[in-house]
């Protein structure tokens, strides 16, 4: 790792993530700032580089991050497999925020050491700019919730427990539908914080979404980034939800942090920056681990899992990675962005976002 | 407001005003009934706009020209669209209110009546050009001869059965070249003038580029990229009479060569934003530094001129295709709608780059302009189809993307484009098909339109009449046809659910965020001002 100092940035950025509770984009925003620090450089420009090289050290980083579906990497040998983790778009967001935050006024001073000090003081000024944007998302999101309400929640999300934690705290009489969330199951992990924090909530199958949309009073997704035009990159799924929800005429918020509005325009599924060429794909079967390609035989596949020891099913593990992690919701499926900025319809977005960079 | 002025004359039995929706608007004979009722709707709208703007258009109709005093205020922007259509119904009605003038005490005819009263509407010269909003025409004395000229030629072409709704809409029509010169325009402009009227200059991009060198040689323009052409020679050339600063004359000199393009050919929505831009840079430039020697303005000016040229359309093509690139994928069917200049050079950029994708050119009559689009494609090695407009919904189902130029992006979000464009893009969004509009920021104006009718341009209709089976044409004698009309337009509008994304220089934007574009570029300006 080319570093500064001795300063290992992506070291830092695994450490951060290490708090169950740390979003991606703050992640970066931590690591980056934590780099500047500990920078060398001695002139601007160098130092302007070397934050460059460090947020692509972390983007590279984020691209191998395995999170919270290691257990299926255990199949993984020597290399890596590359596959599409849905953290990517959200330290996508976090840098892009960061560099231009960061770099804004950068220009305006001549001395090297009262700009770096100024970077550095900026860098303060984000940080505690998104320590309080979660809670202040949650808490504008949290005011939509309706006594006697049922409401859907896609799989889990950081900001979307803490909407419902306010919402129960403030009185509000409400039950929670939580779909399983696969891969990752980890809808399983909601219901279990919100029964504990005294919420009602059950959990549903992906595939019984439908089934329940009738009964439910509104949708609230995550998001693991905001796109230009107001549509959500978030956990595979939720554009299914959102399908559902619009055909049964639900409303459907998306509640985020305006940290993670990125400058990127999908115009379809298969236009994320984060897909790779393994993704559902007939054709480039022999891209996959060893274990899963198609010339395996059935033996030799046998054999090798009786060899390695898995507590996953290679079929399971077969799906997952070469699935998409993330889906894209276009804009005319959201009711609404619950952000830190207010509520902003998605069209919104695209002017906070032009304020922003322009 | 002043009431002598807007006597329709009631008594006569053709001028009633039609008493029903069908009878207004549905009943095919009677024309003459119908145009009166255009007149008379006129006449009302008329009486709601400002006297600011009567005084400037509608000379020729006041008996007593002091009844509208112009408080320098520039005319309403939207009053631009309906002015041509009131000097055509104003003409209708002097024709009929002849006897009423000649007792107002002008002369019987039309013409003269207008020359006489051009003098006293020419003396309060309006303040305008350097008020923060200047309007294009905002120099009654200066317009005078073109309002006539328009008016003549409006009377002719009234004959030809142009339905009621549709009278406001532009009228093509040959420019003046013989008078040219006696109105002092500079010959860049009258050269800028014949090409756009022969449409042998087309595009918007083109056009206002062109118009700014030209204007930059007497200060004068048309089209946009050739409208800041030609507005950029104008003001290389110009040479102020003795006793006038250039920044002040400059002003008044460009105004008969505006009126003059407006004369020719409807001007593009980019380019009337576009001599926006350089009116309220050529006052700019007199606020910010009133001591500024002549040379030293003109400089100054020449410089905003190219710099715009480059910044706004140069570089933010290239920019475009950046962007764009992005968006062009490996295995993608492309279908494109006749031609932009920024969509052309985006495919030939995409190829260049080695990517394998497909192009269906889709094009339409008279004009064909898809035709020259094609062969740089074919002749860059682009696998390419090539439809009419009719073959559309065919060819769509293969398409991946449809990629589409922009003549200008109103505030609403909606495209004003190609006549056809609409087409296009509907049927593609619904086949969920991306639509991507590639448009520089220049074109975004501030204005809405929801349907197409408002704001238009018809182009001339024997276009549509010519086909190659000759003699056996059923609508070669069109002309004739009591009940039959021909409709030539050039423009469609197409809502923004139609339209995915936005290319811009600036980023890829959904085209809901347009007024914010605008905006900020607006405020830039005037933030640059202070």
């Amino acid at each position: 790792m080319a570093n500064s100092n001795g300063f290992d940035v992506v070291q830092t950025y695994r450490q951060i993530l290490g708090d169950p509770d740390m979003s991606t984009p703050v992640a970066t925003f931590k690591a980056l700032a934590e780099f500047m620090k500990h920078s060398s450089a001695s002139t601007m420009s160098e130092f302007m580089q070397t934050l460059d090289q460090a947020s692509q050290q972390i983007k590279a980083a984020a691209y191998a991050e395995t999170g919270s579906w290691s257990k299926y990497m255990r199949l993984t040998h020597e290399e890596p497999i590359q596959y599409q983790h849905k953290a990517q778009v959200a330290a996508l967001a976090g840098m892009d925020l960061f560099l231009r935050f960061v770099a804004r006024n950068s220009h305006d001073i001549l001395d090297f050491e009262t700009c770096k000090q100024n970077l550095i003081d900026r860098s303060e000024l984000i940080l505690q700019k998104a320590a309080v944007a979660r809670d202040r998302a949650a808490a504008t999101g949290a005011q939509f919730i309706r006594d006697n309400g049922l409401v859907l929640v896609h799989a889990y999300s950081r900001v979307l427990m803490r909407l419902l934690m306010i919402a129960g705290k403030t009185g509000k009489r409400f039950r929670v539908l939580v779909t399983e969330g696969r891969p990752t199951t980890e809808g399983e992990r909601a219901v279990r914080e919100l029964t504990e924090a005294g919420i009602e909530a059950q959990g549903v199958l992906d595939s019984a979404v439908a089934y329940i949309m009738n009964k439910v009073d509104m949708v609230l997704v995550g998001a693991e980034g905001v796109v230009e035009n107001g549509g959500v990159i978030n956990q595979i799924g939720s554009y299914q939800v959102a399908l559902v929800a619009k055909a049964h005429g639900k409303p459907l918020y998306a509640v985020a942090e305006s940290y993670k509005f990125v400058r990127l325009f999908p115009l379809s599924q298969y236009d994320l920056p984060t897909k790779t060429p393994r993704l559902l794909n007939f054709a480039d079967k022999n891209l996959m681990h060893p274990l899963l390609s198609a010339q395996t035989s059935q033996r030799q596949r046998e054999e090798s899992t009786s060899s390695v020891d898995l507590d996953v099913d290679v079929s399971l593990a077969d799906f997952v990675l070469s699935n998409p992690s993330v889906d894209y919701t276009p804009p005319e499926y959201i009711t609404l962005l619950l952000t830190d900025l207010g509520n902003l319809t998605p069209s919104g977005v695209s002017d906070e976002l032009i304020k922003l960079y322009l | 407001m002043s009431q002598p002025q807007d006597i329709p004359p009631r008594g006569s039995p053709r001028d009633n005003p039609v008493g029903s929706y069908e009878e207004q608007w549905l009943l095919g004979n009677s024309k003459q009934a119908r145009r009166t009722s255009v007149a008379e709707t006129d006449d009302k709208n008329r009486t709601s706009q400002s006297t600011a703007t009567s005084t400037g258009k509608k000379g020729p109709k006041q008996p007593k020209p002091q009844t509208g005093p112009p408080n320098g205020v520039p005319p309403p922007k939207a009053a631009q669209g309906m002015t041509k259509a009131e000097r055509r119904a104003i003409q209708e009605r002097q024709r009929m209110e002849k006897e009423a003038r000649v007792a107002a005490g002008l002369p019987g005819s039309a013409k003269k009546a207008a020359e006489q009263l051009s003098n006293p509407g020419a003396s309060p010269r309006p303040a305008s050009l350097a008020s923060p909003n200047p309007s294009i025409t905002s120099s009654p004395s200066l317009t005078k001869p073109a309002v006539e000229q328009v008016s003549k030629k409006a009377k002719a072409k009234t004959v030809e059965g142009v339905s009621p709704w549709l009278m406001h809409l532009e009228i093509p029509r040959k420019p003046e070249t013989s008078s040219a010169g006696s109105k002092g325009l500079h010959p860049a402009m009258v050269t800028f003038g014949l090409w756009i009227s022969e449409y042998k200059i087309l595009g918007s991009n083109l056009r206002c580029a062109a118009m700014l060198e030209t204007f930059k040689q007497a200060c004068l323009s048309n089209s946009f990229l050739q409208s800041l052409t030609v507005i950029a020679q104008i003001i290389k050339d110009h040479r102020p009479p003795e006793a006038e600063s250039f920044a002040r004359h400059i002003q008044k000199h460009l105004d008969p060569h505006i009126a003059y393009l407006l004369n020719i050919r409807p001007m593009s929505l980019s380019m009337r934003e576009c001599i926006r831009w350089i009116k309220k840079e050529i006052s700019d430039i007199v606020e910010t530094n009133p001591t500024l020697e002549d040379e030293g303005v003109r400089h100054r000016l020449i410089e905003r001129i190219d710099h715009f040229i480059r910044d706004r359309i140069t570089l933010a093509d290239q920019l475009i295709v950046k962007n764009g690139l992005e968006k062009i994928q490996d295995g993608d069917v492309v279908l494109t709608y006749a031609k932009s200049t920024v969509v052309q050079k985006l495919l030939l950029e995409a190829k260049a780059n080695g990517k394998q994708f497909r192009v269906i050119v889709v094009d339409s009559r008279p004009r064909l302009e898809g035709k020259t689009l094609l062969a740089r494609l074919v002749k860059a090695g682009i696998d390419c189809t090539y439809v009419m407009i009719s073959a559309l919904s065919f060819v769509m189902r293969d398409v991946s993307k449809v990629i589409l130029g922009a003549h200008a992006l109103l505030s609403n979000g909606a495209m004003y484009s190609r006549v056809g464009t609409s087409l296009v893009a509907m049927s593609a969004k619904d086949l969920h098909i991306p639509v991507i509009v590639c448009c520089e920021t220049f074109k975004f104006v501030n204005r809405t339109q929801v349907d197409s009718l408002v704001l238009n341009e018809t182009a001339d209709p024997d276009e549509l009449v010519s086909t190659p089976l000759g003699d056996k044409n059923t609508l070669v004698n069109w002309k004739q046809e009591s009940n039959l009309g021909v409709l030539n337009l050039l423009y469609d509008v197409t809502p923004s659910e139609y339209i995915t994304v936005v290319v811009t220089e600036v980023g890829l934007i959904p085209c809901t965020s347009a007024p914010v574009i605008w905006r900020e570029y607006n405020e830039e300006l005037r933030k640059r001002q202070k």
